[in-house]
């Protein structure tokens, strides 16, 4: 008989034979609660089963999400380490990878110091991985060249919110709260495409009379059904937000009362803005000044509004102070710390505000502490068991990393978890220096592009094949439970690690058996931080659906609101974000007269290399094409489905056209899902905010051109 | 079952999670019975849903030689039986709907069943359950009804009340709202 049961009072359907896993999606920051189909007879995945008690996503999926268990038991699998013999892979036992991988880093470490060995994380893995990746580099290696592909991702959020609020939550509400707010001011954002599940709270939102306002050069699922759409020119954030400011300046919209107390710089903002007038604004963004008038009322009428925005802003070289900017509408409006309303970023990879907070960035350790803070260090020191001075200094970016690699400061790399040779931008230049290495360690599941080019590739787990926790959109720890067990000799990273690390001697510092141990130590390390996960417990979780930090004490239950009271700020007052327009680094030219902006599709996830080898996400959408206005399609006798060629200095690219009038006429479209000659970062700009480090993939101007036949 | 499927076009964000959904589900042999077109994709990103309207009297199941559309006591249209499917494709070209597919190597038509193994059980079907925007609801008729209403209601708080002229103009009612300035 089929069971029907799994949580009380919630009907799902169990099939003879087969048992139910309860667990959360591997991709995106929804982390959509899911369940995992298991035929008990030869513990196999066989299916999905919606969850349909998950809090923040009610059963829903979005088509990665569905066929997501199709990656666990999947024929392209690394099952074995492999070795490069001669440009070939060759499969290998673990001790013989163990073997070469402990001379190799031993060798170029006492030649050329320690620093020459980097590390290349990623945050689509556990807190428990992500954290773990930081030890093993400062105390594993004692290298400072570490940092991660959150870089290309949330890095200015992190860096905008740190700034204006002085912490980096990528929420400050709960999201179920969502139902209940006025106005969505959605910056840079297609979530309708990028977080399909988050669409639910807005539409019960709007189902109730909310506003959406959506800012986005292309008028995407998300902007299609918009109260206004202000079809901005990339890279033009700021000058938009100032200029929404400035009418909220004119018309008394300020919150007088929350801003004299709560905040800073209201002076100055004030000044700045004076000149972005709707005439002015409009002239720099390309909106139309209706529609930015328009905007402005509808936003600063609502008693409860949410700004919300995405890599559209962020992903420029201004991007910290479009962060800001955004946040400062909602300071101005007194929303921050209130009830269905605030301010929020959408987290792009599944772990990506988790994995920000526990030390894999070049310049942070657990708990969102600084490595250039002695008081940080000596804390961390003491829970890894170091002394402070062993700490290494901070490192570099990760773009910058490729820098090191050019100049052979950094000679041998580990990537973990990432596939930078598709995601960074300009990966001509990227793919060169990982070739320059004399070492490149990844580890991975599938054979990426960037495994390709390793000495030596490491069989990692997928999520389903270990414990562990991650940290979703709204800052909610959840649990991810083991579904079977790894296929053929994979490993989960943390065990990799762990392994690497006691051949190089360190075994004594990463003596783990299994994943809760270092969720233990994590606790104890982020203990006092910013990100305080101490009251953060597996049982907890389990039993209140996720706990939001921070969690500062053993009891405490979480704190799903933030900033009701004070913000993190040193006087515990937000800062205004004074910033001017300050443009993207690129300027069109008569040999690159139009903008390029890249983006993801619904069906496939970052470098694709888990999307790519899923057939129905496959069929649905097999190659990277370029949206382009039927007038500009017209202007360069350009047919729907032509194939055309894009080039910029950096880089070329053939790829068919789609033409719809949902773009500006100004601007294409490539998702950057493809690697090789498949791929957009051929073509991005390596631009780097100049406080971030985030490089601006989403403008740089470009060359079209017909193919002649 | 008392439940009904509801669907309404302009919530749909053309993720296509139904279809994958759809193939999901355990007795259809991971081959999707449910469309997501675009309306005019030139125009616009609008998309749309589509699935089996479960008809009363439905044309497939009628001009089936071999009888192998079988209609469950609760109303559900089933895929046609094997064993009982001779590959005319009469179906095909009776649905005034273009629901049933065809299997050109099998020789077999196959169609949405309303996920029956779930749905008799009162649980969504796999398309209702995964559906991000609500575009797809499995919902009672109640509730059904009070959408329907709702959509009125919503009307009248934004302050308009349709015509005899022009009601079908209300019908979008959540579709963008534009200003027709060029830019």
């Amino acid at each position: 008989m089929s069971q029907f049961l799994v949580k009380e009072g919630v009907k799902n359907q169990i099939r003879k034979g087969e048992k139910l896993v309860t667990t959360h999606c591997c991709y995106c920051g929804m982390q959509c609660g899911m369940h995992i189909r298991v035929d008990e007879k030869n513990n196999k995945v066989v299916g999905v089963e919606p969850r349909y008690d998950w809090v923040l996503t009610k059963g829903k999926m979005c088509p990665k999400g569905v066929t997501a268990y199709q990656t666990i038991d999947h024929p392209d699998r690394i099952k074995t380490p492999l070795i490069k013999k001669n440009g070939k892979f060759v499969e290998a036992t673990w001790d013989e990878a163990l073997d070469l991988i402990e001379s190799q880093y031993k060798g170029i470490q006492e030649n050329y110091g320690k620093d020459a060995v980097g590390v290349y994380g990623g945050v689509s893995m556990t807190n428990e991985k992500c954290y773990l990746v930081g030890k093993y580099a400062r105390v594993g290696l004692g290298t400072r060249y570490i940092d991660y592909n959150g870089r290309y991702c949330m890095s200015s959020a992190a860096g905008g919110f740190n700034k204006t609020l002085g912490m980096d939550r990528g929420s400050t509400l709960p999201w179920t709260e969502l139902e209940h707010t006025d106005t969505f001011f959605m910056a840079g954002s297609n979530t309708a495409e990028c977080h399909p599940t988050s669409i639910q709270w807005f539409w019960k939102a709007k189902d109730k009379g909310a506003k959406l306002i959506v800012a986005d050069p292309r008028e995407t699922a998300t902007a299609r059904v918009a109260d206004v759409h202000l079809d901005l020119l990339p890279g033009t954030d700021s000058a938009l937000a100032n200029g929404i400011m400035h009418l909220l300046i004119k018309h008394d919209y300020v919150d007088n009362e929350y801003v004299q107390e709560r905040c800073n710089n209201f002076e100055e903002l004030k000044d700045m803005t004076a000149k972005f007038t709707p005439e002015y604004t409009s002239k720099l963004t390309g909106v139309a000044a209706e529609k930015i008038i328009k905007a402005a009322h509808i936003f600063g009428k609502s008693p409860r509004s949410v700004v919300m925005f995405a890599r559209g802003a962020e992903q420029q070289t201004s991007g910290v102070d479009n962060v800001s900017l955004y946040t400062s509408m909602a300071l101005l409006r007194g929303q921050i710390g209130k009830f269905a309303s605030g301010v929020a970023t959408f987290t792009g990879q599944g772990n990506g505000q988790g994995g920000r907070e526990h030390g894999q960035k070049a310049d942070a350790l657990p708990g969102y502490r600084k490595i250039a803070n002695p008081k940080d260090v000596e804390h961390v020191a003491g829970v890894w068991g170091i002394k402070p001075e062993e700490m290494p200094k901070e490192g570099v970016s990760a773009y910058e990393m490729f820098h090191l690699m050019q100049n052979k400061t950094i000679r041998a790399l580990h990537v973990i978890c990432s596939n930078p040779v598709v995601s960074s931008p300009n990966i001509n230049y990227v793919q060169d220096s990982l070739e320059k290495l004399d070492f490149l360690v990844v580890n991975d599941f599938f054979m990426s592009e960037t495994a390709e080019l390793a000495d030596v590739v490491l069989p990692a787990t997928t999520w389903a094949e270990d414990e562990g926790t991650t940290t979703n959109i709204e800052g909610r720890v959840i649990r991810i439970r083991k579904v079977v067990d790894p296929i053929g000799e994979s490993k989960p990273d943390w065990e990799i690690m762990s392994m690497i690390a006691d051949r190089l001697g360190k075994g004594k510092y990463f003596d783990y058996s299994e994943p809760r141990e270092i969720f233990d130590e994590l606790r104890h390390a982020s203990k006092g931080g910013k990100a305080d996960y101490y009251g953060v417990t597996y049982e907890k979780i389990d039993e209140q659906d996720g706990v939001f930090w921070p969690a500062p004490t053993e009891d405490s239950k979480g704190t799903p609101s933030i900033f009701q009271e004070r913000f993190a700020t040193e006087d515990g007052k937000a800062n205004l974000a004074v910033c001017d327009f300050r443009g993207p680094s690129e300027v069109q030219s008569n040999e690159y007269p139009l903008w390029l902006t890249t983006g993801r599709v619904v069906f496939h996830y970052l470098s694709g290399n888990q999307t790519r080898r899923v057939d129905f996400l496959m069929e649905q959408c097999p190659e990277p094409f370029v949206e382009m206005h039927p007038e500009l399609a017209s202007k360069y006798q350009i047919e729907n489905g032509e194939r055309v060629k894009l080039s910029t200095p950096r880089g070329e690219m053939i790829t068919p056209v789609k033409i719809t009038k949902a773009i500006r006429k100004d601007t294409m479209f490539v998702p950057y899902h493809w690697g090789k000659k498949l791929a957009v970062n051929q073509l991005t700009s390596p631009a780097l905010d100049p406080f971030s480090r985030m490089p601006e993939f989403k403008v740089c101007a470009v060359k079209l051109e017909k193919l002649t036949k | 079952m008392n439940k009904i499927m509801y669907l309404e076009f302009e919530r749909c964000i053309g993720c296509r999670a139904c279809q994958a959904a759809c193939r999901e589900c355990g007795d259809h042999d991971a081959k999707e019975r449910n469309y997501v077109e675009y309306v005019d994709f030139t125009e616009s990103r609008q998309t749309f849903p589509m699935l089996c309207m479960q008809c009363k009297d439905p044309a497939c199941a009628r001009v089936c030689p071999a009888n192998a559309i079988q209609i469950t006591d609760e109303g559900v249209v089933l895929s046609a039986m094997e064993e009982k499917c001779i590959g005319c494709r009469n179906c095909t070209f009776g649905c005034p709907f273009g629901i049933p597919k065809f299997d050109f190597e099998t020789n077999k038509m196959y169609k949405c069943d309303m996920c029956y193994d779930r749905t008799r059980h009162d649980i969504a079907p796999m398309c209702a359950s995964v559906c991000p925007s609500d575009a797809i609801r499995f919902i009672d008729f109640d509730e059904m009804q009070q959408l329907r209403r709702k959509r009125t209601q919503m009307n009248l708080v934004e302050g308009k009340k349709p015509q005899e002229g022009n009601k079908w103009d209300y019908v979008p009612e959540f579709f963008g709202v534009y200003t027709d300035s060029q830019s």
